[in-house]
């Protein structure tokens, strides 16, 4: 399938614009709000919260007897929240460590639901069929209405986060402060958690309980390579996410027996690889290519520093000498010199090198922070 | 009881104890999230592996998916040693998409045969009598009975091999580096033990039931002691109480054997957070609560040892004067009363010898911080237990 082709379905075809707008969306809000869930250190809450989800979706049905998805997602939402609050309570009260707390909720409750789901689809009602799609997610059950329902709560979740912007932010960086400067720490707390498990039952429907949490972290992780800043991050993962969200379903719709839920996330996955890579200040190769630059700036001054040791004893410090008493051990190779002959801090003439004045004053003020800036 | 049903309850308990032992040092180690990813991200392995050999019975299979678990705790120290994202995040980032790969590859290509998403979740118990182990003929009882069976000899023969050094580079690394032993070993060791127990247990049960079996009996267990061989006894218990009541829950609601054994083990859980004597959230709860009122008895006995004028011991003044609302100020003086620590005569409060005797020594304890001021009365109160 070709660009032009693409982009014609997606104006004219209905299910792949509804897809897609609702892959978009819901990246958007995973990465707005996934981006708290890192920096609070809370990446792999949303892999626990979104399997906790799961019996609630069971018992749902089993109360209403409705395949409705509102309502399966409001008791996602609820033992959701359970989960995350028990989460807590469990390394609030006890000497259990965190990973320990996600790891047996994430387990517990996802085995629960398990048995609910397998205990319903043995009961005699026929409507049980197409629960189990909240495992892996089924992008294409979406309906313009399940959009709208997203873009509705996206809404509210920004206009929330604008204005608890400072609370939040605060929170986040400072949590004592917060609390001396009289914020209820504990019910922006609460907000939060509960935005990022609405985020993720919301998600729960396009790409399952399985994979939500990549939904929520790879975005958020991918931004942080690219900024310090609290507000671009946030802007930046729900970019990403919206862009993954809207790749994955291109792939998936361009070819048969791929789902959208593990292609987006392979997609997300693919801008964290390139932004630990590429990104400018924290990236793996900008990094190597400052150290490599380090190195070789270290070499060159220990071979200027050592000539300089030559040139200081004599009267005139332009007084040629052979390349010879140069060696490798000073960091001398054919290169460094010419490199250090371009930045005229010496002449070469022949097999006799000599120390300019302005390479002398350099060398002089090499390790003498305090005289450069004064210059 | 058949013979098929017995044998299912016997996987299921070899399973279990097989996950508790290193479950329990993953939960020490604070690594307990690394079962979760590892028991994800062998889908990859085991998928490659079939498209090898295209037989699922085959050895290769669970070699590629030990492989693939390795390599995802690999991954994932790499990306925890650039510092890009915090220790969690990477765990987070690596195995979904490994799982990721493993559900493309299987749904591009694996449509038509017997390796469904599902069963790598959830594993099938149920079927497990009928895979038999057969050699020249001879019915050697069913596979996956041996191949947990295997993974829990050489589990635990790694385990008497090495508790010591096991234990003492769990409680302290610096330590065990210190005295030669290599940390990157026992790491690797460790992870490459829970690789391949995922790998030989999730055959039987499925992927979630494997990480619920490695956290959920350490975790109870944990709650209970503070004694490594004890707490280890304790999961391997917990494992297999929930291994066999669990299969008997599903017995009788017709449903999936891993997922009510793992909500036994969820409701042990519960039980043991509810209740366990020392860590549990009641008595957590109650002591501080204790704690709270002791704190209070011991303000109004320093009170009443300050003031001998009788207006400033008047039972009504107290109310007043340390600001005390009348329930707790009754509950305390209740107490007080109770211990032999004061009189009243004619709402007049005065302490007795006793009182006069505990104060002193908790004023003398709070002056120097000394414990041996206070150890005859450490029994009978909490505040001065911690």
């Amino acid at each position: 399938m070709s660009f032009t082709e693409y982009f014609e379905l997606l104006f004219n075809d209905y299910t792949l614009r509804t897809i897609s707008l609702g892959t978009a969306i819901l990246g958007a809000i995973c990465g707005m709000l996934g981006s708290f869930a890192v920096l609070r250190k809370q990446s792999l809450l949303g892999d626990a919260i979104s399997h906790a989800a799961l019996p609630g979706i069971a018992i749902a049905f089993l109360i209403t007897g409705t395949k409705e998805t509102n309502v399966l997602l409001i008791g996602a939402l609820i033992s959701g929240l359970i989960g995350a609050f028990w989460i807590r309570g469990i390394t609030r009260r006890t000497h259990l460590k965190s990973d320990t707390a996600l790891g047996l909720i994430l387990s517990i409750f996802f085995g629960f639901g398990m048995l609910l789901l397998t205990y319903i689809q043995k009961q005699p009602n026929a409507n049980q069929a197409g629960l189990d799609k909240f495992l892996f997610g089924q992008a294409a059950t979406l309906l313009a209405r399940d959009v709208w329902f997203m873009a509705t709560v996206t809404l509210v979740c920004l206009l929330v986060l604008l204005l608890f912007w400072k609370e939040f932010k605060i929170l986040l960086f400072d949590a004592d402060y917060a609390k001396t400067l009289g914020f209820n720490t504990k019910m922006i707390d609460t907000l939060i958690t509960s935005f990022i498990v609405l985020a993720i039952v919301l998600g729960l429907q396009t790409v399952g309980v399985v994979l939500m949490s990549a939904m929520l972290l790879a975005p958020a992780a991918a931004a942080r390579q690219w900024t310090n800043s609290l507000g671009i991050m946030v802007v930046l993962a729900a970019f990403f996410g919206a862009t993954s969200g809207v790749i994955g379903t291109a792939i998936s719709a361009s070819q048969n027996n791929l789902s959208t839920g593990p292609v987006i996330v392979l997609v997300a996955a693919a801008f964290v690889v390139f932004s630990f890579i590429f990104s400018p200040s924290r990236g793996l190769l900008f990094r190597q290519i400052r150290f490599v630059k380090n190195r070789k700036d270290l070499q060159l001054h220990k071979t200027l520093a050592f000539m300089f040791d030559i040139a200081k004893s004599h009267e005139n410090i332009s007084h040629p000498h052979t390349v010879k008493i140069l060696n490798n051990f000073h960091g001398y190779t054919r290169k460094s010199l010419s490199k250090l002959e371009d930045k005229e801090y010496i002449r070469v003439e022949g097999l006799m090198w000599a120390m300019t004045e302005k390479g002398f004053h350099f060398a002089e003020n090499l390790y003498n922070q305090q005289v450069e800036e004064n210059d | 009881m058949t013979s098929a049903q017995l044998e299912i309850q016997l996987i299921a308990s070899l399973v279990a104890i097989a996950c508790a032992i290193p479950g329990t040092f993953l939960v020490l180690r604070k690594m307990a999230l690394i079962s979760d990813a590892i028991s994800h991200s062998i889908l990859p392995g085991l998928v490659i592996g079939f498209f090898i050999t295209h037989d699922l019975g085959s050895p290769l299979l669970i070699i590629m998916a030990a492989l693939s678990g390795v390599v995802t705790v690999v991954l994932v120290e790499f990306i925890q040693k650039t510092k890009l994202v915090k220790e969690d995040t990477a765990i987070g980032l690596v195995f979904p998409a490994m799982f990721s790969i493993g559900v493309i590859l299987i749904s591009k290509n694996a449509n038509d045969i017997h390796l469904d998403t599902d069963v790598v979740l959830l594993g099938e118990l149920a079927f497990a009598p009928f895979d038999r182990f057969l050699l020249d003929g001879m019915d050697l009882g069913p596979k996956s009975l041996w191949t947990i069976g295997v993974i829990l000899i050489i589990t635990l023969s790694l385990l008497f091999a090495f508790f010591k050094e096991l234990k003492i580079s769990t409680f302290d690394a610096g330590l065990a580096t210190a005295l030669g032993f290599s940390p990157a070993v026992l790491h690797y060791g460790l992870m490459s033990v829970a690789s391949v127990t995922t790998v030989g247990a999730f055959d039987a049960v499925g992927a979630i039931l494997v990480v619920a079996l490695m956290i959920a009996p350490a975790a109870t267990a944990y709650l209970l002691t503070d004694n490594l061989k004890k707490m280890l006894l304790l999961s391997v218990f917990f494992g297999v109480f929930s291994a066999i009541s669990g299969y008997w829950l599903a017995h009788w609601l017709d449903a999936s054997i891993s997922g009510s054994m793992t909500t036994i083990l969820g409701m042990v859980f519960l039980l043991v957070y509810l209740f366990a004597p020392k860590r549990g959230l009641i008595s957590v709860l109650y002591r501080n609560k204790q704690q709270q009122i002791e704190v209070s008895l011991l303000t109004f006995l320093l009170h009443l040892n300050n003031h001998t004028e009788k207006n400033e011991r008047h039972i009504n003044h107290l109310n007043e004067h340390i600001n005390w609302q009348k329930v707790r100020s009754k509950s305390v003086v209740d107490l007080a009363l109770r211990n032999n620590m004061i009189t009243i005569d004619k709402d007049i409060i005065s302490l007795t010898e006793k009182g006069k005797n505990f104060t002193d020594k908790a004023i003398d304890y709070i002056i120097t911080n000394d414990d041996s001021k206070i150890e005859s009365i450490k029994e009978d109160f909490f505040l001065f237990r911690g």
